[in-house]
């Protein structure tokens, strides 16, 4: 996977990775540049086929705007929109007339004429069957109108562009960002949402695989006056930009930002779930950011437009970077460390290039090195021996928990915004854990806890947020899936699994997520302490709703206590009489005697003033008196039952008058009141 | 002990005199198995007779604790018990009162073992069952339509059964055991024996053997039975004039043994009555039992699986049910001798490891739970026995004896155990 060059020179990887491959030629060896690599391996970063291709270039797109609107602590507005190009639009774009096709048997969905009698025959039995099950009233599915004979030549294409707020890009810097993979700027060790700087590489790989049209960047940076515009595509085989157009154009209403448009091969109809999925997902977990999600498709009628509006302004703080922990460096990272770092001595080096360890804890650790290790000994002249020695002790030696204090949680505050904001649930809670470690590596671990709720499926419904990006796939294997459908007893908690519509959100963060897998799909169920963490905050969550249930459930039966008892007021009375009217009968026939008490009721129930509906009459008049009785005992050792209150967002107002119309405030101390003429 | 030279042998007929079942060789001539069951017989005659003296009633015993039992009633009296119960509910629903059952509960926390009558009984506790009650309302509702139905029964003089009752009603019962539970309340709170509701269980319990009865009038030969024997009727009322010339009982818990000593005609090499109630024992299996036991006066030897469910079987037969301890004076048996298989048997007759089966969780725990029961403690040879069992961990049944010969348990195992006198 990686180019010979980058492991001897770790902290350049850009230029061992760019070197020329062409001159190992004549030997057989040869060399791959990582363009190359990824271009043939694309499903590795989420490009397995057009329809994914599709998803992960929103998503990648999608990510690197909130980010970067994050990273200057902006309030991300991001509008994305994918338009479809049909072929003769497309042909035109790229200067290719259109051809009609000349010999038809030539092309994969031509239709022999023993075929076409088949299908027609075909279609008009499934008519005629259909036309039956009509007549019959029969519900049946729908059948799917014929399934579209496409060709494989005939992808469809689809511009994608995404437009934000955010930080924008230095005007020199564009080229390398887009046009050179395994250039980032996010490889420190901090929590981000990309990793590799792969994402927006690979949609140009993409574009440039499908349909060799280049990306279109504009962009510009806080406080200046121009905007760059940037045209370009990537040479694959030497990874390096290949840059069509270059420059400064004006920016006229100081938008500070990027815009990044490409053209790719794609398919709407079979991700288009998915694609909608992952945005609404997105808004759940980052309720702050603003998201305009067009599709403009040629027949205006498939037209979808969706915006996810903003619902908080409270912003998780901007992840820190942190230093590394020295249980979870190997010797590579060691070697790097001491290569970049500008502390002299051994001492120093420990003291600061690392978490959780202090200047004496340092000496004890440099003490127990060995003879040959000192405190004041000059770090860059440590041998390869003596660094495995380093590696050992670290591996081995106690180290505080790093703090979770460089991670940003989404926060019960915005999950709980998110879930009632996407899903209207009748109930939620959200917890959200401490700050746990594994490998060295800390992890938070927050979950909601929904049920009911709009749009919502019976069983359970699960939302997995990795680094605050939304996973959709390979739900099954994944640690929050196994846990909340194995090792959470629902029935404790009064929430039935197949019944109820439950939502279960649970988002992990981390500075080193464990992926499982090739795709950043899911995170494995072999890691006990995550899915420790993952299981106690579920459970805490239904701690909370359980009372709640219970509250209800305790309503619901009061309410349905008369109807039920009244169920059986019928069957009760006709019993009870049944023997009474026997027994009139034996009285009539002097074959048994009764006291007096009880001649009398016989008798009056042989005269027919007594009959079943006095019996059922008295019978529910009883039933309802305990009913009150009860109702009024329920309300006394209740109370009034308070809700807890919750915060609602509501937008900042416009200054008034600046677009011309007339409003008419009335200021109170806490509100103001806007009458709009 | 058992016999190596036969192994070419091996696939001989038992019944040969093949020499290769093992313990065979120590058997003795059947006339001297025979006397020592005459003793036995003699023993039982001379304890029952002399046990006349002992307090066979609760009402003779000075019990600290107020305790229920039911009687045998006339279809008469059971009618104008109901109608009473129906008058005063009658008379609750128009007063305004709406009604309410007071029923004898039969939780576990009510019973009592009794060692002076070597039985279980019902304590005198109380549950109310009001109407107008989420809770209890289905079950009132069920209570007062059983009372009708059986007052019906009672009014007609006819017999039904617990499944004929449930299919009156199937929308309001729901399901058998929701019927089935309230025919016993019922027979709890008209203070009457479950016979005397006119509803009786379907047949379950066979009858073989030298025994001779009058079913309804007719005389029925258990010898001439055929293989498969009575069915034991389910109306005890019907049964009389009983005449055997059996030296004991032999009850068994699994219809295959059962049918293996029917088919080797055992009750012919030695005279007994052999009964089955093929598993957990029915009402009138167990009335038939102590109707035979305390007309004859025969010894009674069981025969159970080595496993806590056999020993649980043996102790609702013995001691009653908790179910229904509130008929335990009619239901059960005293007496009842444990001939085996039993766990110390297993290593006894080398029943090889592939017939044992490993006990389960569940299997250990209920014998734990045995462990503690008062009818199982007043019998030290028991108790060790059960020890053994749920220390060694090992359960075998009846037909783990097979792993001998299909009819090992009769030729040899059984006769054995008889002339050893190897009961407990």
């Amino acid at each position: 996977m990686e180019t010979g060059g980058s492991s001897e020179s770790p902290a350049e990887p850009k230029k061992g990775r760019s070197r020329a491959p062409k001159k190992a030629a004549e030997s057989l060896l040869k060399q791959k540049s990582p363009a190359e690599f990824f271009a043939e391996n694309k499903n590795i970063a989420g490009f397995d086929n057009p329809g994914k291709s599709l998803y992960t270039t929103v998503r990648e797109l999608v990510e690197n705007s909130l980010d970067s609107a994050e990273s200057i602590s902006e309030l991300p507005v991001v509008e994305i929109t994918i338009e479809e190009i049909g072929k003769s639009k497309f042909n035109s774009m790229i200067g290719l007339i259109d051809r009609e096709r000349v010999d038809a048997a030539l092309y994969d969905d031509y239709e022999t004429a023993k075929e076409r009698e088949r299908r027609l025959a075909k279609e008009a039995r499934a008519q005629e069957i259909q036309a039956r099950n009509a007549a019959s009233g029969k519900k049946v599915k729908e059948q799917s109108a014929g399934k579209g004979m496409k060709g494989r030549g005939e992808g469809s294409f689809y511009r994608v562009t995404c437009k934000d707020n955010g930080k924008g890009m230095p005007h020199d810097d564009i080229p390398n960002m887009f046009g050179r993979v395994l250039s980032g700027t996010k490889y420190g060790l901090k929590q981000t949402r990309g990793k590799f700087g792969l994402g927006a590489k690979m949609a140009l790989i993409w574009s440039k695989m499908s349909t060799g049209l280049p990306i279109e960047i504009s962009s510009s940076m806080k406080g200046q006056t121009y905007m760059t515009f940037c045209r370009l595509d990537i040479d694959i085989h030497r990874n390096v930009p290949h840059v069509h157009v270059h420059e400064k154009r004006k920016n006229d209403n100081k938008w500070h930002g990027a815009e990044i448009q490409v053209v790719i091969e794609g398919n709407w109809t079979t991700y288009r779930s998915k694609i909608l999925h992952y945005m609404r997902q997105m808004a759940v977990i980052t309720p702050y950011a603003q998201f305009l999600f067009r599709f403009i498709s040629e027949t205006s009628d498939k037209n979808v437009t969706i915006k996810f509006a903003r619902r908080t302004e409270v912003m998780p703080p901007v992840p820190l970077e942190t230093k590394h922990h020295p249980s979870s460096v190997d010797i590579l990272l060691i070697k790097r460390l001491i290569a970049e770092t500008s502390k002299q001595n051994l001492l120093q080096f420990l003291q600061h290039e690392f978490v959780n360890i202090g200047k004496s804890h340092a000496e004890r650790l440099i003490g127990e090195m060995g003879s040959e290790f000192s405190a004041k000994m000059p770090v860059k002249s440590l041998t390869d021996q003596q660094i495995v020695r380093i590696h050992q002790l670290f591996r081995q030696a106690k180290f505080d928990d790093p703090t979770g204090d460089c991670l940003s949680p989404a926060g019960e505050y915005n999950l709980r915004l998110g879930i009632i904001k996407e899903l209207h649930p009748d109930m939620v809670a959200t917890y959200s854990g401490s700050a746990q470690v594994f490998e060295g590596h800390p992890f938070i671990v927050e979950a909601g806890v929904s049920v009911g709720g709009k749009d919502v499926k019976q069983g359970l419904n699960i939302f997995r947020f990795a680094n605050r990006i939304p996973l959709l796939f390979e739900q099954g294997a994944d640690v929050v899936t196994r846990t909340a459908l194995k090792r959470i007893n629902w029935g404790t908690y009064k929430i039935n699994q197949t019944q109820d519509k439950i939502g279960v959100f649970v988002s992990i963060v981390s500075t080193k997520i464990p992926f499982k897998g090739t795709g950043k799909e899911y995170i494995g169920d072999d890691i006990k302490e995550i899915a420790t963490a993952v299981k106690s905050a579920i459970q805490q969550c239904c701690n909370q709703l359980k009372s709640k249930i219970i509250k209800k459930l305790q309503a619901r039966e009061q309410q349905e206590r008369k109807r039920n008892i009244g169920r059986y007021i019928p069957d009760a009375s006709a019993a009870i009489y049944d023997v009474l009217q026997a027994m009139t009968q034996l009285h009539a026939s002097k074959k048994r005697r009764y006291n007096e008490e009880d001649t009398d009721l016989v008798s009056k129930v042989a005269s027919r003033s007594i009959t079943t509906a006095t019996l059922k009459e008295k019978l529910s008049e009883h039933v309802a008196r305990v009913d009150y009785e009860m109702a009024l005992e329920y309300a006394t050792q209740s109370g009034v039952s308070e809700e807890p209150r919750e915060d609602v967002y509501i937008q900042a107002l416009e200054p008034a008058a600046a677009d011309g119309k007339k409003f008419l405030d009335f200021h109170s101390p806490t509100f103001v009141f806007r009458l709009v003429c | 002990m058992a016999d190596t030279t036969g192994k070419s042998k091996k696939r001989r007929r038992a019944d040969d005199g093949a020499p290769e079942l093992p313990f065979k060789k120590n058997l003795k001539p059947d006339s001297a198995i025979l006397e020592t069951l005459k003793s036995l017989q003699k023993s039982t005659i001379a304890a029952a007779s002399s046990s006349s003296s002992k307090p066979k009633s609760l009402s003779e015993l000075a019990l600290t604790a107020a305790c229920r039992e039911v009687t045998d009633q006339s279809p008469d009296s059971v009618q104008s018990n109901i109608e009473g119960v129906i008058l005063s509910l009658a008379r609750s629903i128009i007063a305004g009162n709406g009604f309410s059952f007071n029923v004898p509960s039969r939780a576990a926390t009510n019973q009592l073992y009794v060692p002076e009558l070597d039985r279980i009984v019902l304590k005198d506790k109380n549950t109310l069952r009001p109407f107008a009650n989420n809770s209890s309302v289905r079950k009132a509702t069920i209570t007062t339509k059983i009372l009708s139905l059986i007052h019906q029964l009672c009014l007609k003089n006819i017999h039904v059964t617990k499944r004929d009752l449930f299919y009156t009603d199937v929308k309001l019962f729901q399901d058998q055991t929701q019927s089935d539970a309230v025919l016993d309340d019922v027979s709890c709170v008209l203070g009457c024996t479950r016979s005397s509701l006119n509803v009786v269980a379907a047949e379950k319990g066979v009858v073989v053997g030298r025994l001779v009865f009058s079913d309804d009038g007719d005389m029925i030969d258990c010898t001439k039975m055929g293989i498969g024997g009575k069915a034991i009727p389910p109306n005890i009322d019907r049964v009389g004039d009983m005449q055997s010339d059996a030296l004991f009982i032999l009850l068994v818990e699994k219809d295959a043994a059962y049918m293996r000593l029917a088919e080797d005609r055992f009750y012919n090499r030695f005279p007994c009555i052999i009964v089955t109630a093929k598993g957990q024992p029915d009402v009138a299996t167990r009335l038939f039992l102590r109707k035979m036991k305390m007309e004859l006066k025969l010894p009674v030897l069981a025969l159970v699986d080595s496993d806590p469910y056999g020993l649980k079987i043996l102790s609702v037969y013995g001691c009653g049910s908790k179910n229904m301890s509130y008929d335990s004076a009619n239901l059960t048996t005293p007496d009842i001798k444990w001939l085996g298989v039993r766990p110390s048997d297993l290593d006894k007759y080398k029943i090889p490891e592939q017939c044992r089966l490993p006990m389960t969780e569940q299997d250990i725990k209920t014998g734990k739970d045995l462990l503690e029961e008062d009818f199982v403690k007043k019998n030290p040879a028991w108790v060790e026995e059960l020890t053994l069992m749920v220390k060694t961990k090992q359960k075998a049944e009846i037909q783990a004896l097979s792993s001998f010969g299909f009819q090992y348990l009769s030729e040899v195992y059984l006769p054995l155990k008889l002339q050893q006198q190897d009961w407990i």
